[in-house]
């Protein structure tokens, strides 16, 4: 759960040159006399932070913020070094230090994100999580993936289990199979809003059994996935979102009439499931079918009209019928609810074009490039729902 | 289990040697907190020793708001609260005491154990491990409860391979059994659950597994037999069920162990393992054929699995294309320095391609890691 030292020192380069800068400083006494000043404090807490003295380092940086609240680097390297000791209140503390003196975006709201869930502040680290991701989700990959990956449990735990899951799936891109991510992954695709480890222990099966095809699913490793499904299917086929996964399995390998059948079956299982009418409305696309398109889709949004995917559905439904103003208002609500969903903007911009609103659709293009410059994976979170090639963000 | 941890801890804890209070703090604090923290730190021993465990943990708070470094309150503190069943809070003391402490096994320990409690399973398992490093001393009951654990989170992320040989060192160490039969039936059927997780329905097949791992290790063989027979009658269709009986069956019975594996598979279409041993089985058998092609099979559903590239790198060498086997073992040393067959497997094929400094290379590390394994 916790990343290395190097990594995080890498997330904040300005930090890293003044540590290089002090490694010529003399070593530091634990305690400082009184009458030592502030810069040489600081030098002290440089070098001994240079020289992987961690706890003496701690020492002194809390006595440098002390003589001086607004040095906010201390701040943020006291912070940094709580937290690798995994001190997370005291990190925490020092974070909220830092963000007062300098709010700006950046990869501190993630660390303060990532000590307050340690704590078991959920809603304040989601709350930061997002502040963090508005701002553009900066540091590096070593922090990013370890940050998105505490938000899309959160976002489990909240009920946000499409977005949730659009996270976990590029992390399973990015990296191997884990436990964490697998049991991460099994709950949100059952729809189930804990944390891992921390469901009733029957559930355990079942949330394993998802996970692994959920995981597999994402690698596209289709043998594999299917193993486990079949046996989620066997084992517990009457349990809600189990004929879910199995469709989004089916539809994967393009066996749409197939993956139709299973997501009618969780339908009747849970008849309020919007996941299973947004794909079973996606497939009605592909087939021409815009009546039932239209009328699943639109169910959907009365559902769940606060998940930005029942609006793009729709607004993909809409504009097959031809309906292009319609298709684009329900872009822009989806929009609203998913600011950093780059394939949304996409789909807006070619919406646009198509009415003739040139500066708007320039607009949606920027902002589409911009994403996409910075987090060229970002794509992959584009849904499953997303299968028709017309409103697809390039790739 | 609680009485057995909590006692083993406290007679851990007992066992730390009092220590001064951190000289951490400024030296501007004035005389009037240096002997409040002395009544604190007092009042807070005294409380322990009558057992009024909610007084000494006020006054243990206390003290540790006047000297946050003071080893023995963070760790008398971490233990009171875990006593209490409050791990979470546990867990945030015990972390403290181990930045200072980074060295002591019993520390590294009790966190593991909270966090084992407070259900944050992976670093429950990095921290237990860390304490087995560490060193537990002379405290057996902490050692066995701490094996215990390691073991079965070892199986719940999926290592039932090393979780098994775990639990087998209990049953051959002469202890208990009866605690042991669950976790070796879900580490035998590789299902990735604590014995709290078992579904209601697989509790009697687990239960039939482990018994006839146990009577197979404790050389019941007649015993044995006869409950894997009623395993494989009464759940004919269950995951897992043909590899452990497969398995088996492949020391005494060759050709039933193999038709067990196959059988596995058809239940278990990607199931890895089962491909891995009948590679093996058919590469000792010399039809090297066969156990390149069951190698590949497993490669290609886990690219990375380190016993698959050994056998595969084993059956090219059977066939004497040592060239590739050679970086095919390679590979699999890569993905799993500590498997000492790698080694040695290295240790052949080097020697016969007359690479003295590569084998040499490779006969230390089987020495590092024989002397390894006794040490533990």
């Amino acid at each position: 759960m916790t990343f290395n030292r190097l990594a995080i020192l890498r997330a904040f380069p300005v930090l890293a040159l003044l540590s290089l800068a002090a490694q010529a400083a003399p070593s530091p006494l634990l305690q400082s006399p009184p009458e030592q000043s502030f810069d040489q404090i600081m030098q002290q807490a440089e070098s001994a932070r240079a020289a992987n003295r961690v706890s003496e380092a701690i020492v002194l940086y809390r006595q440098a913020v002390q003589l001086r609240p607004s040095w906010s680097d201390g701040w943020m390297w006291l912070g940094d070094l709580l937290y690798e000791q995994d001190r997370f209140p005291e990190a925490q503390d020092s974070f909220a230090h830092f963000l007062a003196i300098t709010p700006a975006p950046g990869p501190a709201w993630a660390m303060k994100a990532l000590c307050e869930f340690e704590m078991r502040d959920y809603s304040h680290s989601l709350e930061d999580f997002e502040t963090w991701m508005h701002g553009g989700n900066q540091g590096n990959e070593a922090l990013t993936d370890v940050a998105e990956f505490h938000m899309a449990l959160l976002l489990t735990r909240e009920r946000y289990f499409d977005r949730a899951l659009s996270l976990l799936t590029e992390r399973a891109h990015r990296s191997g199979e884990t436990l964490l991510l697998v049991e991460a992954m099994g709950l949100a695709s059952l729809q189930m809003p804990n944390l891992p480890g921390d469901y009733p222990p029957g559930l355990r099966e079942q949330v394993w059994l998802a996970g692994k095809a959920m995981f597999y699913l994402s690698k596209q490793e289709f043998e594999r996935a299917q193993t486990y499904s079949h046996r989620l299917q066997v084992d517990y086929g009457q349990q809600p979102q189990v004929h879910y996964i199995n469709g989004l399995l089916l539809k994967a390998q393009s066996k749409s009439d197939q993956a139709s059948q299973e997501f009618q079956t969780e339908l009747q299982i849970s008849p309020r499931n919007s996941q299973a009418m947004l794909e079973l409305a996606t497939i009605d696309i592909d087939k021409g079918k815009l009546q039932e398109a239209m009328s699943l889709s639109q169910q959907a949004v009365q559902i769940d009209s606060a998940n930005p995917e029942t609006h793009r559905v729709l607004a993909r439904a809409l504009q097959a019928g031809g309906q292009t103003k319609a298709s684009a208002q329900e872009l822009e609500s989806a929009g609203k609810l998913a600011p950093e969903n780059a394939a949304i903007h996409f789909q807006l911009a070619t919406a646009y074009q198509r009415l003739g609103r040139k500066q708007d659709a320039q607009r949606e293009m920027s902002t589409y490039l911009a994403m996409k410059k910075k987090r060229p994976a970002q794509d992959g979170s584009v849904k499953m729902q997303d299968a028709s090639p017309s409103l697809e963000a390039p790739q | 289990m609680i009485a057995l941890i909590a006692s083993a801890f406290f007679m851990a804890a007992a066992s730390l040697p009092p220590q001064q209070a951190s000289p951490s703090s400024p030296t501007t604090s004035v005389a009037q907190a240096a002997g409040d923290f002395d009544q604190l730190a007092q009042a807070a021993k005294r409380a322990r020793e009558e057992d009024r465990d909610d007084s000494a943990i006020d006054s243990y708070r206390q003290a540790l708001i006047l000297k946050p470094g003071w080893d023995e309150g963070l760790w008398y503190l971490g233990a009171l609260l875990y006593e209490k069943q409050n791990y979470f809070e546990a867990c945030t003391f015990l972390r403290r005491f181990l930045a200072q402490n980074p060295s002591n096994g019993y520390g590294w320990a009790m966190l593991g154990l909270s966090e084992f409690e407070s259900h944050e399973y992976t670093r429950a398992l990095d921290h237990l491990q860390q304490s087995m490093l560490a060193g537990l001393g002379d405290n057996k009951k902490m050692r066995s409860t701490v094996t215990y654990v390691i073991a079965i989170l070892l199986n719940r992320s999926e290592q039932f391979d090393e979780s098994m040989d775990l639990l087998m060192a209990r049953v051959a160490s002469g202890e208990d059994t009866s605690t042991l039969v669950e976790p070796l039936g879900l580490a035998a059927l590789r299902l990735p659950f604590l014995p709290a997780e078992i579904p209601a329905d697989d509790k009697e097949m687990i239960r039939i597994a482990g018994n006839a791992v146990l009577a197979l290790e404790e050389q019941h063989y007649a015993e044995a037999d006869k409950l894997f027979d009623q395993l494989e009658a009464t759940y004919p269709d269950q995951p897992g069920v043909h590899f452990l009986i497969g398995v088996h069956l492949l020391d005494s019975r060759p050709e039933d162990g193999i038709k067990e594996l196959k059988r596995e598979i058809e239940i278990s279409p990607s199931h890895v393992t089962a491909r891995i041993r009948l590679a093996d089985q058919y590469i000792k058998q010399q039809n090297v054929d066969l156990g390149l092609q069951y190698a590949q099979e497993a490669l290609k559903l886990a690219p990375g699995s380190a016993s698959g590239h050994m056998v595969l790198g084993e059956g090219l060498i059977a066939k004497g294309d040592s060239a590739r086997g050679i970086l095919e073992l390679e590979t699999a040393r890569k993905a799993s320095p500590d498997m000492v067959r790698i080694h040695w497997d290295l240790e052949r094929a080097y020697t016969a391609a007359g690479r003295v400094a590569d084998a040499d290379r490779e006969k230390g590390e089987i020495e590092r890691l024989s002397q390894q394994e006794q040490a533990h």
